[in-house]
């Protein structure tokens, strides 16, 4: 019996969003494409799962450089001109956020944003729009610069606030604002979705993050991001690509430095001239490469040399009654005892108690997802996996438990309401789950953190030199564009470019 | 603009460069494999284990319990009492799958060597997989598996401290895993099985569960045949001899045949409780496909040309329209791994790439996406048609 061909352009190692996003624009090239996912079902953790009858969310909080319908942001027309129609809901607001003494519900729109937080923040108008206008412009020129890459003077020239800032940290940049605390409070929750502190997260980072979310607002599909997983994997699938779900990729074949192929559990070897891998490069470097000798030390030094960033740890409950009936307000509340993000940071390296949670009303963003009369509600937390690495076999369970009572207390605590008398069904997800669904490095969603160590400006500088094989590419969070659902589709792009690139190169070699 | 100073401004990028190129230059370079969090998430879901029949023993007079244990000697994944393990057989050349509900306890998994009971009753003639446990499995035969699967568990944060249990049959299987990691100390409920027989030679796990039986676990059995000296509880487990044998805030778990669920859920109506409170366990694929609600049975008898998918490989194979996708594979040889056959789990999910089918509306546990572009859970979609499927390969 014979399940693949004797030979593909490409194989993709893992279909999650990355991985459709590479064979979708292959297969828009005329490229013959085979993606091996270990799951099955596509998205990786942009997926749902049924429980009680009710379809759950997996992960995702929201979706970010999309856009609405007429001003598509890159993903979002990325989307469109692939043909994948995802029905996605604007949410409402860009989140609330919830501090000793200050509750505030902010929304979308530089402008409408600034005056939320000068109302909170007197005077502090002009300032806020002005750090979120230089967040926007530093935006533009990053999806610029990643098109038309140019000259280090031209680049002063037509890119100079990105230039000017891009060798400094947030809190760096920040601090020649001299905004008052208030302010400074209510621009700092996004953080948690770059994962890295301020006095370590690139203010190039920053930048993208709020233009992006505070500009543009966020985004999530109808039917949770299964709809959206399916469909990129269905276009895919019309567009010629071979989809093969349950099949584990073991190894990748590497010969004199180029690679060939890959081998599955399942004992399947296949061939192709390019492999674009989701698993991280410190899995392939230290065991998937076949022979391991086909490694140079570099590859190994540099993967040590990086600090994997944030898993995830969140509670998911169906709750037996409305939503405002258990004072829940607003899709997505940032709640914390300080955004003193370095502080929080630190906060994430044990097991708890944690104080920074982020919580999840999916029925504000899309009403009815759960049946008339209950509501879903998420309460997540991303730690570092250091505190999870000591967790052992026999105590998971009950260390799974003790953190997930102490957040659900917490969050009672502030609505007022115990959650615990309401729970129809409850799903605890930890590093644990997402290292058993998505194989990822140490349960890692984020990738490498962002640091002035690991720049996203020093990424792009040194990527070419950080090809350590011939015809393989990453893909994932683990990637230039780093973690979140949106760079996972700019990373995913990215990896079939330089397939495509590569491709282009050598059919001028042959001329 | 200005940060720090126009030099040290344009300077950046280079600066961040020259940091990550020096970080790399003093990394190690001795590879690191280990990662702990992949290591406690496979001793908790291994995958598939290799096993072998170490003991079977009686468990009625219809019954037999078979002990399983890994091949390699290690001790099985953790579990939570209630779930099931998916045993894979190899029945004259063809793998068939059935799930079971675990009757031993996860501290037995647990001790060296671990290892996991199922509890089997003799079918009526409509479970060739069940004869062939109770007439043909051996000490020492090997199989493959998978555990432990199923929501059906207690969970502290969410079921109440009080559990009443309502069995049936073999539905007594779960109950007796909780049953013992109470007495064990190592789960925190207190339980009370309800548990309804026909006659007392029907009682599943009988000497098993009265050894059990502590403060914290109580074993009522409630006899619906005419048994003159019966003494115990008679009838069936109705809505008054459940109300009697609850205590304030209390989960209901049930687990048996499906007639019995439907005499239950109108029974639990009539006592008022939250919705919460109530948790079926999956109860498998219909036996009498003609009887659930919808199905066509003008299709009753009719065989469809169904081909398979795999790859680039395509096979064509007969299908009943009163058997699943799934034991048409079966069948025909073809492998089409299932876990919890109730339609429910969705690791048979497959993708229907022509024909029509009926997806039976009780067992219905698809994503709303799925349903949309026709993906469907093989263990309980019926072919109407000749029809086209992808499936994994295994």
């Amino acid at each position: 019996m014979k399940f693949y061909k004797d030979h593909y352009d490409v194989i993709v190692i893992g279909g999650a969003l990355a991985g459709l996003s590479s064979a979708l624009m292959l297969a828009d090239k005329g490229l013959d494409v085979l993606v091996l996912e270990r799951h099955n079902l596509p998205g990786g953790l942009a997926t749902s799962f049924v429980r009680g009858g009710v379809e759950i969310e997996a992960t995702l909080h929201e979706m970010m450089s999309i856009g609405d319908r007429k001003n598509r942001l890159k993903v979002g027309k990325f989307f469109d001109d692939m043909g994948v129609d995802v029905d996605w809901l604007k949410v409402p607001e860009c989140y609330h956020a919830s501090l000793p003494g200050l509750e505030v519900t902010l929304h979308p729109g530089l402008k409408t944003f600034a005056s939320e937080v000068d109302a909170v923040a007197p005077g502090s108008y002009e300032k806020v729009l002005k750090l979120l206008k230089l967040c926007d412009t530093v935006f533009n020129s990053v999806n610029e610069l990643s098109i038309h890459p140019m000259s280090k003077v031209q680049m002063l020239l037509k890119h100079e606030a990105f230039v000017k800032t891009a060798g400094y940290s947030t809190k760096e940049v920040l601090d020649t604002f001299d905004l008052p605390q208030k302010a400074l409070d209510l621009l700092a929750p996004y953080w948690m979705y770059v994962g890295s502190g301020f006095s370590e997260l690139p203010f190039t980072i920053y930048s993208v993050l709020m233009a992006d979310y505070v500009g543009y607002g966020s985004y999530i599909p109808k039917k949770l991001s299964h709809e959206m997983s399916l469909k990129m994997a269905e276009r895919a699938e019309a567009m010629g690509v071979q989809i093969e779900y349950r099949q584990h990729v073991d190894r990748i074949l590497v010969k004199d430095k180029k690679v060939y192929g890959v081998r599955t559990a399942r004992g399947d070897e296949i061939h192709a001239d390019y492999v674009i891998c989701s698993a991280y490069p410190n899995k392939v470097y230290t065991s998937m490469i076949e022979p391991i000798e086909e490694v140079p030390p570099e590859a190994i030094r540099m993967v040590n040399g990086r600090r994997i960033s944030l898993t995830a740890f969140s509670v998911i409950m169906i709750l037996d009654r409305p939503a405002e009936e258990l004072n829940i307000r607003d899709y997505s509340v940032f709640h914390g005892d300080t955004m003193d993000t370095d502080a929080i940071y630190a906060d994430l390296a044990g097991l708890g108690p944690y104080h920074y949670l982020t919580c999840i009303c999916h029925n504000y963003g899309n009403p009815g997802v759960t049946p008339e009369g209950t509501c879903s509600y998420s309460i997540t937390v991303l730690p570092r996996a250091d505190g999870w690495k000591t967790v052992k076999p026999e105590d998971y369970d009950r260390v799974k438990h003790e953190v997930a009572r102490q957040v659900i207390d917490d969050m009672s605590e502030y609505l007022g309401v115990n959650l615990l008398d309401h729970v129809l069904e409850i799903v605890i997800e930890t590093p644990m789950t997402i290292a058993r669904y998505a194989n990822a490095w140490n349960g890692c969603i984020y990738g490498y953190a962002h640091t002035m160590e690991d720049h996203i400006v020093a990424r792009l500088q040194t990527a070419e030199a950080e090809k350590f094989i011939e015809g393989l590419e990453f893909s994932g969070a683990h990637q230039i564009s780093g973690d979140g659902m949106g760079p996972a589709v700019t990373n995913g792009r990215k990896a079939a470019k330089n397939v495509l690139d590569d491709l282009r190169k050598k059919e001028a070699a042959q001329k | 603009m200005k940060i720090k100073g126009f030099l040290k401004d344009v300077g950046g990028a280079s600066r961040v460069t020259k940091a990550r190129l020096e970080q790399f230059a003093k990394a190690s370079d001795q590879p690191v494999t280990v990662d702990p969090i992949a290591e406690t998430a496979g001793e908790w879901h291994p995958g598939t284990l290799d096993l072998v029949v170490t003991e079977i023993r009686d468990a009625s007079k219809t019954a037999k319990t078979i002990r399983l244990q890994r091949v390699d000697g290690k001790k099985l994944p953790f579990f939570y009492a209630g779930q099931f393990i998916s045993l894979a057989f190899v029945i004259d050349g063809k793998v068939v799958c059935r799930p079971y509900s675990i009757s031993s306890a996860p501290f037995e998994a647990r001790l060296d060597p671990g290892f996991a009971e199922i509890t089997v009753r003799r079918s009526k003639g409509d479970g060739w997989i069940a004869d062939y446990i109770n007439e043909s499995l051996r000490v020492g035969d090997r199989l493959q598996g998978s555990m432990g699967l199923g929501q059906f568990y207690y969970e502290p944060l969410r079921d109440a401290k009080n559990v009443v249990a309502l069995a049936g049959g073999v539905g007594i299987t779960p109950f007796a895993s909780m049953a013992k990691e109470i007495a064990h100390g190592t789960l925190d409920c207190d339980l009370t099985i309800l548990y309804g027989s026909v006659n007392s030679d029907d009682i599943v796990l009988k000497e098993e569960l009265e050894a059990i039986k502590c403060e914290r676990v109580r074993v009522v059995n409630v006899l619906s045949g005419d048994e003159p000296d019966w003494t115990g509880e008679k009838g069936f487990l109705t809505a008054e001899l459940i109300h009697r044998y609850s205590a304030g805030d209390t989960t209901y778990f049930i687990c048996g045949p499906q007639a019995m669920y439907r005499f239950l859920r109108t029974e639990l109506q009539k006592l008022n409780i939250p919705q919460r409170r109530i948790r079926f366990e999956v109860f498998g694929q219909a036996k009498d496909v003609a009887s659930l609600p919808g199905y066509p049975v003008e299709k009753l008898g009719e065989t469809y040309a169904l081909t398979v998918v795999r790859g680039i490989q395509k096979d064509v194979i007969p299908a009943r329209a009163d058997e699943s996708l799934v034991v048409a594979c079966e069948r025909a040889g073809i492998i089409l791994l299932t876990d919890c056959r109730s339609g429910e789990c969705g690791f048979c999910r497959t993708k229907v790439l022509s024909g029509e089918y009926f997806v039976s509306p009780e067992n219905d546990g698809r994503r709303a996406a799925d349903k949309d572009f026709n993906y469907v859970h093989a263990c309980a979609t019926y072919p109407l048609s000749d029809m086209t499927i992808k499936i994994p390969i295994v």
